[in-house]
């Protein structure tokens, strides 16, 4: 008999992109939603003097909110999200990889339960993710926020490397996980991450997403939100687009439809290149159709490998006008490559070998065609020769984009894990650092 | 343009799809009996290898006279210290639950780290630089995360190298007279006890440094450096290799420096100093440079396989010896050595034997060759006597018969068999009878070589 054992937990995923949700024993999340709210403020529609027209999608708006808490309208779920309202700011709860607004995250939670997966949360437990660098007050401020309000039974919290590296079946590998707001790298030993070969860089899908939009416009290119325009049949078979005009939207609405669009280019149209990227090679390069939900067609050319080889070159990011807030990062951030190889020379010697032959893909952005081939080629080349690198991920573009969620439906399903959670009598006991012995 | 991808319909009004015509082609083939199309599409136009059921279960299973339910309990873990009552399914047989703990209980399995006590800690296990907080620290890690001391290291929250804590840990472990006496209860005998690996190989914290730091030297060389190296490897070999050949060696050291994770501590001039001071066995009589240069350089190709069979070995000296004769003797060095009675491959391949093989095959083929040179020189010689008056000698039937002798002997003596009818008869001129090696019919005729003459 193999070794699983369900319980019907729940596994929750909260990534910086995507939130994941789904029972442990499945193959895939059930409940994918963006992890961004919609808020309008239920306060007079022109008191807006803070300035939350100009906001952008990283939230300030935490500080001004726990002052008017509870009067702020929260839309979750793409449903709530794709419709346009007024004033309606699009707020994320995360930044660098740090919850700063719990109420959004309280929020995002209760639909996942209560709207997608309609559980009781009180029947379950619950296994969540969690970055592989998580500060000890964070995890506290989870715990806490999850069996007071939800009182849920039991709870583990594990790390999003140490779940793809089970989600392949292994429990030493070396994790990339090239996610939507930040890539990190972080190798997991025997089933535990090694907390100080931890590397982090905050190039991920949302930041190549922005370079394409700010990219295309530079180029002359208007990409439309859905909602400002209309179609028209003007004769049969044929559509206009009509404009129509929403005065009230907020910036930061608008820029997140604009991003839901340049990221659908970005997915299809991408590809890694197998070198690196310079303007002379790829000026004369066929250009790739694509169009626009508004009927407009656009070609994109040299982008099509330019952006993707932002992760490896970040300083190719400067070269796109518009991209401002990167020269503060710029000079600390290296390409993949180089991040991947100073991770294992931060590890013990004897390890380094193992690590190097299982360097494990995953996340959104690591379903880019042709990244696995790229990134292998170029660490053979700064590698040792006396290591075999082999950069696995899994064929199935689902299953690594999900891959932090199906390790954890695989780890709360086995019969040998049902002893490790940490339940509530043991919350009431000890408290909730507690957890810091408990889920290592 | 996804959406008009998947409708089929054209990109550009241009462009006509040809696909469609080829589909509805190759669904009508493939229209297997017993079940329907789309069954059989679903299983991806391949029958299955292997029944997935076996049809012997569904004939044979009886109604049992248990009731089966299954049901969603709650249950009890022994591995877990507090009392969470998580629900599962379980089969019940006639409304009694299985008793019994949770099946999976058995598989919490966890390092014994013994503890010290306090008395013992000061009494024993003081060490001037770990406070007694960090090495209660240390054993609690230990504890936590099985021994596993790279996680150990990580965790640690003042930054101590692997090392010293595997150290720390270790020495505690020897010294707390906790430990001594359970291992001493343990064992059944002293010898358990010097047995046991803590014992055997004490933890030896410098050695181990050492040993990462040149781990780490190794995989911290770029790619021209190790491009470098083998080219400097490369180089030397090379010329170790030449040397060698000048001294003439048939047997010679394999160069144990050839291995191929080398210490990076040896320095590459070291490895040439080395190679050079290689005892080459001198030889007594300067050999003839040619023959022993291809001995050498078939045992150079040879020293490139790591491993290879004696009899590989001897055909590739046999090859190499007799690469300088053509067809025609080969064929008769094999027929002396059928004549003798002797096995064109040695039966016994052992070193000894093989070289005695090769030795003997030499020898043959020498042989052959000065009877060939013989021939000719007597040929000439007969040509540039019948210009002149043929004075007969008085030896002459006596020589005929010496000839004859002379022809025969070397054959009887090492081979003892006839050859007379592929020998044309000789006849000699004066000179000749000095120039005939009388040797082997005095000498053994195992010790002519090449070089004697």
């Amino acid at each position: 008999m193999y070794g699983g054992d369900e319980v019907s937990a729940i596994v929750l995923d909260l990534g910086s992109h995507t939130c994941k949700a789904g029972y442990a024993g499945e193959d895939a999340p059930k409940a994918v939603f963006p992890s961004v709210v919609g808020a309008i403020d239920q306060m007079e529609v022109d008191d807006n003097t803070n300035g939350e027209k100009n906001s952008s999608i990283d939230s300030k708006a935490g500080v001004k909110d726990s002052e008017r808490k509870g009067k702020r309208k929260l839309y979750v779920g793409s449903q709530s999200l794709g419709f346009r309202r007024d004033n309606m700011e699009v707020l994320s709860p995360i930044k660098d990889g740090v919850v700063m607004d719990w109420d959004i995250v309280d929020s995002i939670w209760d639909h996942a339960f209560r709207e997608c997966l309609l559980v009781d949360p009180k029947e379950h437990p619950m296994l969540l993710a969690e970055p592989s660098s998580n500060s000890q007050q964070q995890r506290e401020r989870t715990v806490e926020l999850m069996f007071e309000k939800y009182n849920v039974p039991a709870l583990f919290l594990a790390k999003n490397a140490v779940l793809t590296s089970f989600a392949s079946g292994r429990a030493t590998a070396l994790v990339v996980d090239s996610g939507g707001g930040s890539t990190t790298i972080a190798p997991v030993h025997d089933g535990y991450v090694i907390q100080k070969a931890v590397a982090s860089c905050p190039i991920g899908g949302e930041f190549l997403t922005d370079c394409l939009l700010k990219s295309l416009e530079s180029k002359g290119v208007v990409i439309k939100p859905r909602y400002s325009f209309k179609r028209k049949e003007t004769r049969p078979g044929d559509f206009q687009a009509v404009d129509v005009d929403f005065p009230n939207t907020t910036e930061s609405y608008r820029l997140y439809s604009q991003r839901v669009i340049a990221s659908d280019i970005k997915e299809c149209v991408c590809r890694a290149p197998d070198t690196p990227y310079d303007e002379a090679s790829y000026s004369n390069i066929p250009m790739t159709p694509y169009e626009l939900p508004d009927g407009q067609t656009i070609e994109i050319g040299a982008d099509r490998f330019k952006i993707p080889d932002i992760l490896f070159n970040p300083s190719l990011a400067q070269t796109i006008p518009g991209i401002e807030s990167f020269a503060e990062v710029g000079p600390n951030v290296r390409g993949l490559p180089q991040m991947v190889i100073d991770s294992i020379n931060r590890c013990d010697v004897d390890i380094r070998k193992e690590l190097f032959s299982s360097v494990l893909l995953a996340g959104g952005t690591a379903s880019m065609q042709q990244l696995k081939e790229r990134l292998e080629k170029d660490l053979l080349e700064e590698s040792p020769q006396t290591a075999r690198v082999k950069v696995l991920a899994s064929g199935n573009s689902t299953e690594r984009r999900f891959s932090v969620w199906i390790g954890g439906s695989i780890l709360a399903s086995l019969g040998s894990f049902q002893q490790m959670w940490f339940s509530k009598s043991e919350y009431e006991e000890h408290g909730a650092s507690y957890v810091q012995r408990k889920c290592p | 343009m996804d959406a008009k991808d998947i409708l089929g319909l054209p990109k550009t009004p241009l462009s006509v799809p040809p696909e469609k015509k080829s589909q509805p082609k190759k669904d009508s083939q493939r229209k297997p009996d017993g079940i329907s199309r789309e069954v059989y599409a679903l299983t991806g136009g391949l029958a299955p290898l292997m029944p997935s059921i076996d049809s012997s279960y569904l004939k044979k299973r009886p109604p049992s006279d248990e009731k089966i339910t299954w049901q969603w309990l709650p249950f009890t873990n022994s591995a877990r210290k507090d009392t969470l009552q998580l629900y599962h399914w379980v089969r019940v047989v006639n409304g009694v639950p299985p008793t019994g703990d949770y099946s999976f209980a058995k598989y919490n399995k966890s390092i014994e780290v013994t503890k010290y006590t306090d008395e013992e800690y000061a009494k024993h296990l003081t060490d001037p630089s770990w406070t007694k907080q960090e090495t209660d620290q240390l054993f609690d890690l230990c504890e936590q995360f099985d021994l596993r001391f790279v996680i150990i290291a990580d965790r640690f929250p003042s930054s101590r190298t692997m090392e010293e804590l595997k150290d720390r840990y270790y020495s505690v472990y020897f010294l707390s007279p906790v430990c001594r006496s359970i291992l001493l209860a343990r064992a059944s005998s002293p010898a358990d006890v010097s047995g046991h690996p803590l014992v055997k190989e004490n933890y030896n914290a410098s050695q181990e440094k050492e040993r990462k730091r040149a781990l780490s030297m190794v995989l911290s060389q770029t790619k021209q450096q190790e491009k470098k190296d083998a080219e400097v490897l490369a180089e030397a070999k090379k010329i170790a290799e030449s040397r060698m050949a000048a001294k003439g060696v048939e047997e010679s050291v394999m160069p144990a420096t050839e291995n191929e994770f080398p210490e990076t501590t040896i320095d590459h001039n070291d490895t040439l100093v080395s190679l050079s001071n290689v005892r080459l066995a001198p030889v007594a009589a300067p050999p003839s440079t040619l023959v022993i240069a291809d001995t050498s350089s078939t045992l150079a190709s040879l020293r490139m396989l790591p491993v290879y069979l004696r009899t590989y070995a001897l055909e590739q000296m046999v090859q190499q010896a007799s690469s300088s004769a053509g067809l025609r003797t080969i064929k008769r060095v094999e027929q002396t050595l059928q004549d003798l009675g002797i096995n064109l491959k040695p039966r016994v391949p052992t070193k000894a034997v093989c070289a005695e093989h090769l030795e003997l095959r030499k020898e043959i083929l020498t042989l052959l060759n000065l009877q060939k040179q013989l021939q000719y020189k007597e040929a000439e010689g007969s040509s540039l006597r019948e210009g002149t008056t043929y004075s007969e000698m008085p030896g002459t039937p006596k020589r005929q018969v010496r000839d004859h002798d002379r022809t025969f002997i070397p054959d009887a003596m090492s081979f003892g068999g006839e050859r007379g009818g592929r020998k044309d008869p000789k006849r000699k001129g004066p000179g000749r009878v000095s120039e005939t090696p009388s040797s082997p019919a005095n000498k053994r005729p195992r010790k002519m070589k090449a070089s004697d003459l």
